[in-house]
Order: C-alpha cells, then structure tokens, then sequence
C-alpha cells in the first residue's frame, strides 16, 4: 500500500477528473498551508494542492523573470500548459509576493473561474485571529456561492474531524519515520497524496500504511538528518538524499510536518478554531516572528540524536532565506553540521546536489 | 604495498601512486572516454612507478567522474579527498580552497584535520577553470601565460561583473576601447578572487589555507587571493594531484 501512494501524486490530474465526473462535484485548487481546507470539504468540494513540475517552465517563464521563487513560476507554467483545466475555482493566500502574484496570473491566463484571493494575516495574535476569522468568514459564503451548497457547523464540525484524524495519522507516521519504520520518502508521498485526494479516504489509506508499516524490520543505518525546506513539491530531493545514505528522521518543511502538526480545537467555535490552528501552527516564515518555528525545531531536535542538517531553499524564497541565517546559527550552535542549497525545480539541479550530498553524507559518517 | 588514488574530473583526471609515505608517480591527463581512460591513466602511472597491477593493494577513486571507475575498491567524494590530501602536504592546514575547471569549493578542517563544513559554487561558472578558459579564447591570451601578464599590469581595469557572461561583454567593450590587455587580465584576476572570497565567506576559515586545483597555478589570482586575505596561502608543488594524492592516502588507510 505504502508503495502505491507515488501513483497518487503522479496521477494527480487522472485522479482528480475521474473524482469529479464521478461524484459530480467540483474540484477547488489551493495554494500553500494557510487555507482552512475544511471549509471546501464541509461545501461537498475537493480541495487539491497546486503542484509545480521539474521541467522547464516554457509558458511561465513567460509571464516572470527567472529571478524569483521557481515554484509559483512552475505551478502556473502547469495551468498554461493545460494540466489544471479541470479545477472550478483555485484559492490563493496572502502568503508572501510570488505566491499573491498567482491571483491575477491566474484570473488574467487561465480559463479557470473562481479565483479567490485569501488574506492571511502577518502576524500571530489576538487580533490577527479575529481579523482571520472573519475573512473565514466571508471564505465561506464565497464557497457556498461556487459549490452550491451552505456549510453548516456540524458539516463543518465533521470535516475537522475529518481533516483532525488525517494530522493524526501523519504524525503517527512522523513517529515511526523516527524509528526507521517509515522512510523520508515515503511520509512525503503520504503528506503529498493527503493534499490531492478526499481526506476520508486517505485516511482509509493510512490506517493500511501504518499497519504495513508496523510490521517492518526497523532500518537504521543511515546517517540521521534534520532536513529544513522551503517547497519539496515532490519527493526528488528526498529520494536523492536517501540514495546517498541519509536518514530523514525529522523536517520542517510545508509538504511535511507544517502541514500536519497541530489539530484543531474541535471543542470550540469551528471559524475561531480554524483560525487559530492555520495561523499559530509550525509558520513559515512569512509570517512575523518566527520563534513558534524555531521552538518546533528546538523541541524536535532535542532526544532526535540528529547527525546533520540539510537546508533546502528555493531560489529567491526571500521570507526563508531571511530566516536561513538565524537557523544556521541555532543549528551550529548545537554542533550540528549544515548543509545548504539553493533549489530550482530542474532535473538537472539534482546531479550537483548528489555530489555535495554524498559528500556531507562521507563527512558526517566519519 | 602501493595505493592508488584517481580524481576523474570533468576535464583533466589525475592519478597518484603512493607507498611508504611517499609518492611514487603521479600524471595529469585529459578525462576523455569514461570507459577506458581512467584505466589507461592508472597503467600509464603503475608503469612510471615500476609497478603492475598485481602490486596495486587498494584503488580509491574521486572526481565528478568517480562512479566510472570500474577498476577502484572504494569510491569518496571530492571534499574528503581534498581535505586528506591537503593535510597530507600541511600539517598545519585548517582550510582548502579548491579550484577546479568546473567547480570551486571551500573546505573548512577542524583542528584534528577533519571535516567541519564545506562550499561549493552553485552554477555561476565565475573562478572556475572553465571561466579563464573562455577568456582566454577572448583575449588570445593562453591559460598558462594569463597569471603572468595581469602580474605586469600596474593598474587593474575594472571588471565589475562577477557573472562570466557579463564579464564577457565588459572585456570586450575594454578591447574595443584600445584597453592594455594586462590591465584587462589584472581586472579579471581581481573580479575572479572577489567571487572566490564569495564562497570563502560561507564557511568558518582557519589559517593555514591551502590552494588546489588547476587554477591554483595561476600566480596573479594567487596573489589578489592573498592580497584579500591579508596572508599568505599554501601552494602544493602540483595543485591539481591533491584529490587524487587524498584518494591513494585512503585507500592506505582502508589496507591498513
């Protein structure tokens, strides 16, 4: 089972349409953590996530210059080229320049309808909860206009419970990636299909990975990483560092643990709720002050035994290589070797990255 | 016993034959075929060492081209091989700077002569061998004799762009303007050293710093580089052996 999650993301599209032709139901795509998906769940909708490729972003080169964050580039470049014409709407957050700039790149190029721009606020507070959940709000009625259907608090109410059992079930797997029962690889391929096909099924899904995992021989020879990223939209650069002998044992990365650590008060207002979870879970670093992340990355080292760290950041991230410096410094401080790369979502990129890979790998295991 | 150690890179594959603490041969040839030049380098350095194959205890190989290797027990990266193999030559290093045609890299040693971080340039061909080849096609100034003549300059031309498509363009409006080309090449020195001490910064560096590499042959930018630095650095008699004399030293220590 485990093996066959790969497919999933590979045949993203196939999935989705024959979801939708099936179900007769619409197809919502989404841009980064910060939208409450349960909300397109309690519509009866299907929240996707937006994917870039590794290839050569010939349309979306087009329309940005190739000096910034290649991710939003490659994920547009994917709806010019016609792989996302099946979507009824797409939700952009406020998340950082790139990724705003995806509303009208894709309102003006695309054929899709209903893209709806999120506003996310910048900083963790009171008033940033307050200010979140009322456009939550107004999120909802936008929803129920596109699907059809209103949302109702117990609707709403199941789909967190939905969505509250499915982190659960990832962090489980987070636990048993610790233990040598899950590789690197394989927790991202469940993290990247829990983002692209319904959440009750994926936890139907997952109930069967942790039980195959369950039964495994723990592995443990590999040389134990801490790997921080800013967008691994696939499990390339994983795969690769698993190839050369690493063991990903624990990350922050926003197709890892940001998406799933933290559930949802499920006791309290559902709106409040959700606004609290998406706002104070592990942040990226869009967001103002980033001690939340730091204290995640402390409380995780700590009894990890990690070896080394590996920093992937995407080209021009500006929001992580800002924070880049001071992660270091916390990393050295502890006598944790850093790797560090700049990624670009190409093929080629890969074979540079092996040799330095291979290398800290050789080092780290003395 | 020998040891034998190969550096397959992208343009020039060395070899190192090494006994008793000492070495026996060495040869710097072009990479070529992956299928058979490797092989050939080795027999061409066995037989400058008055040995055959049977004498050979342990092969180590190194280099981009490493995996190609057929013949080697044991494959290691380029920073390992460097380091071991700088520290080989100064006991004092704590530093390796690695110019090679393709790729530059710093390595940071620890006090025992160990790893502790290292660097590598990301695309930008800037300090790398590939870089002053391209401009010596431009110039029609030779690799070899491009150290020498920025060395003649009195005063450097500005070349302010450390990207090597840019620079290309900057030489070639100071061509048009009838600039000296030993002014150009002391410009290009120093722009080069600047991208370098670039790279230098990403890591903690230490004295004593070792030089390695083709490009560490090149006096001028030896020069710029130490100017920089405020000392001077260490230049083994042949730079671009190091990877290879780093790989013959581990597979001693992987016999013994």
């Amino acid at each position: 089972m485990i093996e066959s999650l790969g497919r999933l993301r590979k045949d993203r599209h196939d999935e989705a349409r024959a979801w939708k032709e099936r179900m007769g139901k619409k197809v919502i795509g989404v841009f980064c953590c910060d939208v409450p998906e349960e909300l397109i769940y309690a519509a009866g909708m299907l929240p996707v996530r937006i994917l870039g490729e590794h290839e050569e972003a010939s349309e979306g080169n087009l329309h940005f210059p190739t000096n910034v964050c290649p991710y939003p580039t490659s994920c547009l470049d994917q709806a010019l080229k016609g792989r996302y014409d099946y979507l009824d709407g797409v939700i952009v957050p406020n998340v950082c320049d790139m990724i705003r700039a995806m509303h009208g790149a894709w309102k003006l190029n695309t054929a899709i309808p209903n893209v709806y721009f999120l506003e996310v606020p910048q900083r963790i507070s009171n008033h940033g909860v307050e200010f979140f959940r009322e456009n939550l709000a107004r999120f909802q009625r936008s929803l129920e206009e596109i699907s059809g259907n209103s949302i109702s608090s117990e609707s709403l109410k199941q789909a967190i419970d939905v969505y509250n059992r499915n982190r659960d079930l990832l962090h489980r797997a987070y636990e048993m990636r610790r233990k040598g029962l899950v590789s690197g690889v394989e927790l991202q391929e469940m993290v990247l299909s829990s983002m692209l096909i319904p959440k009750e099924e994926h936890n139907r899904l997952m109930d069967q990975c942790l039980e195959e995992a369950g039964q495994r021989h723990p592995a443990g020879d590999g040389v134990r990483l801490f790997i921080s990223a800013s967008m691994l939209d696939d499990t390339d650069f994983l795969q690769l560092i698993e190839d050369c002998g690493g063991w990903v044992i624990a990350d922050d990365m926003p197709m890892g643990s940001r998406y799933f650590f933290y559930s949802v008060d499920n006791e309290a207002e559902p709106l409040e709720a959700l606004a609290k979870r998406y706002l104070a879970r592990i942040p990226c670093p869009r967001k103002m002050l980033p001690q939340a992340r730091f204290e995640y990355v402390e409380e995780t080292l700590a009894g990890a035994e990690v070896q080394g760290v590996i920093i992937h950041n995407l080209k021009a991230c500006d929001c992580h290589l800002y924070e880049y410096p001071y992660l270091k410094e916390m990393f050295e401080a502890r006598g944790l070797p850093v790797l560090f790369f700049r990624g670009e979502e190409t093929e080629a990129e890969l074979e540079t990255q092996r040799d330095d890979i291979e290398a800290f790998i050789e080092v780290l295991r003395g | 016993m020998a040891f034998g150690g190969i550096d397959v890179g992208s343009v020039n594959t060395s070899v190192v034959i090494f006994e008793d603490a000492r070495i026996l041969s060495h040869l710097i040839v072009s990479s070529g075929e992956l299928d058979s030049e490797p092989r050939r380098a080795m027999e061409k350095a066995l037989e400058a060492a008055g040995l055959d194959w049977g004498e050979l205890a342990t092969v180590v190989a190194t280099g981009r081209g490493r995996s190609g290797v057929d013949f080697a027990q044991k494959w290691s990266s380029e920073v390992v091989c460097q380091a071991r193999g700088a520290i080989w030559l100064f006991h004092t290093a704590r530093t390796v700077i690695n110019l090679g045609a393709e790729s530059s890299r710093v390595i940071s040693l620890n006090e025992y002569g160990k790893v502790q971080s290292f660097a590598t340039n990301d695309k930008c061909a800037a300090g790398s061998g590939l870089f002053f080849e391209s401009m010596s096609y431009l110039m029609e100034v030779p690799v070899a004799e491009m150290g020498q003549l920025a060395l003649e300059a009195e005063t450097a031309e500005e070349v302010s762009s450390r990207c090597a498509v840019f620079a290309e363009s900057e030489v070639i409006s100071h061509i048009h303007r009838g600039v000296a080309k030993e002014r150009i090449l002391a410009g290009l020195h120093r722009a080069v050293a600047d991208r370098i001490l670039d790279l230098v910064s990403q890591v903690t560096i230490y004295r004593d710093i070792v030089l390695t590499g083709g490009v560490a042959r090149n006096p001028a930018l030896v020069k710029e580089l130490e100017e920089r630095l405020g000392f001077a650095v260490c230049l083994p008699p042949e730079p671009q052996i190091v990877g290879a004399l780093g790989a013959a030293l581990l597979a001693g220590k992987k016999s013994g």
